[in-house]
């Protein structure tokens, strides 16, 4: 893929005195599964913000294939085909699980009908039922979205994801405060979803990102910090120290450099 | 069919057999005064389904939709008396009003939220409060205008008005009843279910895809519809308008009806207006102070129930027809997402 | 020109006594979070202890003591009873006050009646100032304004009271992990809050009718100084009432005072819109 399906140039954000994205130059090629890392305060979540359009950013633009999306609003933002979920798991907790899906799926309609019933479309209906089966929620798809358990809220953001077509999907932490079984099927699903869409996924968890990742760019402090393979991030002087000192985290980046 | 869908059903059945039957009926068990007295519950709930349209099913709380069921009000009124309209042509004028004031207020308005929004819907419907008593040359202030009333309908010889206490009880059941059913057609179509997902999670709705900003105002437009129509129904039904009708208590009553009644139900308006309307008029006979009663009322219930009758109905009735209990989910509470930096 | 000048004038010292009253609403809005409804009330509450005060003991200077006293002791109450155990469903705080401005309203009329009362100001005679003759008593309400607004200033920065305030103010989550007893601030707010309506009350009665109803001119007049002075902002909050004040007053010279209260809304809705932080950001916060 020649043109990059992500690309920033001097892409700034302050909050105050602070610099939470500092001149960032970053070029994401397409047909790949990004990992940011870096320790907290990075400003990878700004990053996130900035590209969805959650944030203005003072200065700096930002291409998606090829396009200038800098300054557009949110929900423009996600009409073009970038989705994205957020850090603290959230849905719409009044709505059922089905529901979820299906607003998701129609949100990008230019009309949305005032008075036909929702539970006519069947075509629609079809689609959130196959979602369902996908992501495993079918059990569950009468519950309210906000009874759920924490692993099953992640799940239904990825189902949200699936149906909503992206052609960019950001996943900020997707496997944050999920237990080891459910980190597994979580990793299973993006492994799915990378075959298809180009994702870039915010990680603290090595092991998923050493697991899944085919790049990795490595943040802090608003900056980049290092970019590459796996293997080349494991082998960096620098960012063993700045961030992966860890003893836990020790195996995966050995793993990665004998790899 | 579950034992909640057929309670329901029902309920629903007698009530309507109930209000069909009023003219006759009411009279017969208690008095007439008292067909006069649920037309104007049937009216003031339109207006408290306005504010619940926009507080229970988008989450914008707003105190100021007396200026809708104000210029609602005042479209019939100078649209009669002044402009020599007959009746349709006013009641459109009013209904036309409303909704273009709302607009042009939702504009501004709806790009606020939370407390600024509320406070924005006050500052806006005392602006034309003001007005409204200062130009007394237009709107007879307080004292409002009186009219008479044009006939609704004329078939070749035969007239058929308001006068008619029966048929202006049907003419306002039936525009009631018309509006709540419009009102039940949206919440269960593509646009209600936005406007659920925006209350629910309005940063969420954005990254869905959903355009907030617009929707909100689509729903403001709506509110101010329903608060129109019940102007308009008000002017008629008392062939009189004041701007007294336009002051922030008169939104702040609405918005203690339909959450004591049930944000967010279709039906709640109904129940917490009849509620209120009817203490009143048993209470006023006796004691003056009832607004004492709808201060304390509302106190205890966002206390102690805040989702209101009919949102305590339904949580009891989903505890007898299934095993587990759907969420003790609170009436709109904001779940405000930070995005965090 | 003279009429200009008593309006002006009048209208600068009813801004002081607004600026008290505000700055009750300004704490409640800024710590709690919650849009008062009743504050005018609260006012209203004041001018009525003030009345009783004079009814009972036939000196009008006790309400001085006793009405901030009363207003301190019910703000705190209303603030344990029912403020305190809604926190959790905040969009509907406004309802509760909503319905404490009924209470408070019915309350009163039921037990002094809905006939207005006037209280004669206990200082009379007039003073020749710049031309006019102008009312003692009002140089005397705001000199009393300006003291106790004073005095509130001091109070919050000066004590460690005030600066639990200040520091719950400024950061919640901080303040407690320090160890502030937030609890104990957001009493101590609501019960200032109402006490501090109490004295503008008090100060406020002689010149003004004591009538159930007294509140509900003051409540848009306190939001607007709020809001333009801006969010947080107290000494802009200050700022904003008695400027409002100075200009109503001045507007009526020319034109009626519907006019010039509805030139205050306007610019409230502007500044609500276009810069909600205030017009007066960069005073200290």
């Amino acid at each position: 893929m020649s043109e990059p399906v992500l690309r920033t140039e001097n892409l700034t954000r302050r909050f105050g005195g602070l610099v939470a994205v500092d001149n960032l130059n970053i070029s994401l090629p397409g047909g790949r599964l990004h990992a940011i890392i870096g320790p907290n305060g990075a400003g990878k979540t700004t990053f996130f913000n900035l590209i969805s359009g959650l944030l203005k950013s003072d200065g700096g633009r930002v291409f998606f294939q090829g396009r200038d999306i800098t300054g557009l609003k949110p929900h423009q933002i996600s009409r073009l085909g970038i989705k994205r979920t957020l850090q603290i798991k959230s849905v719409f907790p009044q709505l059922s699980v089905a529901e979820n899906l299906w607003i998701t799926g129609q949100a990008g309609q230019r009309f949305l009908h005032p008075f036909r019933a929702a539970s006519s479309d069947r075509a629609a209906w079809e689609k959130v039922e196959r979602t369902l089966e996908q992501i495993g929620l079918a059990g569950l798809a009468k519950r309210a979205a906000g009874t759920l358990s924490y692993g099953d809220v992640a799940l239904l953001e990825i189902g949200m994801a699936l149906i909503s077509e992206p052609k960019l999907l950001l996943l900020d932490e997707p496997t944050c405060g999920m237990s080891p079984a459910e980190t597994e099927r979580a990793v299973q699903k993006i492994r799915e979803l990378a075959r298809t869409i180009d994702i870039v996924i915010i990680e603290h968890d090595m092991e998923v990102v050493f697991g899944i990742a085919s790049d990795i760019t490595v943040m802090a402090q608003g900056s980049i910090l290092a970019s590459g393979t796996p293997k080349q991030i494991a082998d960096d002087e620098r960012v063993r120290e700045a961030y992966l000192g860890r003893p836990e985290d020790e195996d995966y980046v050995e793993e990665a450099v004998h790899a | 069919m579950s034992a909640a869908t057929a309670i329901n059903r029902v309920m629903m059945a007698a009530f309507a057999a109930f209000l069909v039957s009023v003219p006759w009926s009411v009279p017969a068990l208690i008095n007439s005064f008292w067909v006069s007295v649920i037309a104007e519950i049937l009216i003031w709930s339109l207006f408290a389904a306005s504010v619940n349209l926009l507080f229970g099913c988008v989450g914008l709380l707003s105190f100021g939709q007396a200026l809708y069921f104000g210029f609602g009000m005042y479209g019939v009124a100078i649209g009669i008396s002044d402009l020599g309209l007959s009746f349709w042509p006013a009641f459109g004028l009013g209904i036309v009003a409303s909704m273009a004031m709302a607009l042009v207020t939702g504009i501004f308005a709806v790009r606020l939220t939370w407390h600024y929004f509320a406070i924005i819907t006050v500052v806006f419907s005392l602006i034309f409060y003001f007005l409204a008593l200062s130009n007394k040359w237009l709107t007879g202030g307080d004292d409002g205008i009186n009219f008479t009333l044009p006939p609704t309908f004329t078939f070749g010889g035969t007239k058929w008005a308001l006068t008619d206490p029966t048929f202006q009880y049907f003419f306002i059941l039936t525009t009631v009843a018309l509006c709540f059913w419009l009102m039940h057609r949206l919440i269960g179509s593509p646009l209600g279910k936005a406007f659920l997902a925006i209350r629910d999670n309005d940063v969420r709705a954005s990254l869905i895809g959903l355009n907030v900003y617009l929707l909100r105002l689509i729903a403001f437009v709506l509110a101010g519809f329903l608060a129109g129509v019940a102007g308009a129904l008000f002017a008629f039904f008392g062939r009189y308008a004041s701007a007294s009708y336009m002051f922030y208590h008169v939104s702040g009553e609405a918005v203690v009806w339909a959450i004591v009644g049930g944000a967010g139900t279709l039906f709640g308006p109904i129940v917490g207006t009849s509620i209120f309307i009817i203490v009143r008029e048993v209470v006023s006979s006796h004691w003056e102070h009832h607004g004492l009663i709808v201060g304390i009322v509302a106190i205890l219930v966002v206390m102690f129930a805040p989702k209101g009758v009919v949102g305590l109905w339904r949580q009891w009735l989903t505890s007898l027809s299934e095993r587990t209990v759907t969420p003790a989910d609170a009436a709109p509470v904001d779940i405000k997402l930070r995005t965090e930096p | 020109m003279e009429k200009l000048l008593l309006l002006a004038m009048n209208g600068l010292i009813w801004g002081l006594i607004i600026a008290l009253i505000a700055l009750g609403l300004a704490i409640i809005f800024g710590l709690l979070d919650i849009i008062n409804l009743a504050h005018g009330d609260f006012f209203m509450v004041g001018t009525v202890l003030a009345w009783a005060t004079l009814q009972s003991t036939g000196n009008f200077w006790l309400a001085f003591i006793a009405a901030p006293l009363i207003g301190f002791i019910l703000g705190a109450l209303i603030q344990r009873l029912v403020i305190q155990p809604i926190h959790n469903v905040a969009a509907l705080s406004i309802v509760a006050t909503f319905g404490l401005s009924l209470i408070l309203q019915e309350s009163v009329r039921i037990t002094f009646g809905p006939t207005p009362r006037r209280i004669l100001p206990p200082i009379q005679g007039t003073v020749p100032l710049f031309g006019i003759d102008y009312e003692v008593y009002r140089l005397f309400a705001a000199a009393v304004a300006i003291v106790a607004i004073g005095g509130f200033f001091l109070f919050l920065h000066r004590t460690q009271l005030g600066t639990w305030m200040r520091a719950v103010r400024h950061d919640r989550d901080t303040a407690i992990a320090m160890g502030i007893p937030a609890q104990r601030v957001y009493v101590l707010t609501f019960a200032i809050g109402f006490a501090l309506a109490c004295v503008g009350g008090v100060v406020a009665a002689p010149i003004t009718t004591v009538d159930f109803r007294g509140g509900v001119d003051i409540l848009p007049f306190c939001f607007m100084a709020v809001i333009i002075g801006g969010l947080g902002n107290l000494p802009g909050t200050a700022a904003a009432a008695i400027l409002l004040a100075f200009l109503e007053g001045v507007i009526q010279s020319v034109a009626n005072p519907t006019v010039a209260r509805i030139s205050s809304l306007v610019l409230m809705s502007a500044v609500l819109l276009l810069r909600p932080q205030g017009l007066f950001k960069g005073f200290a916060r």
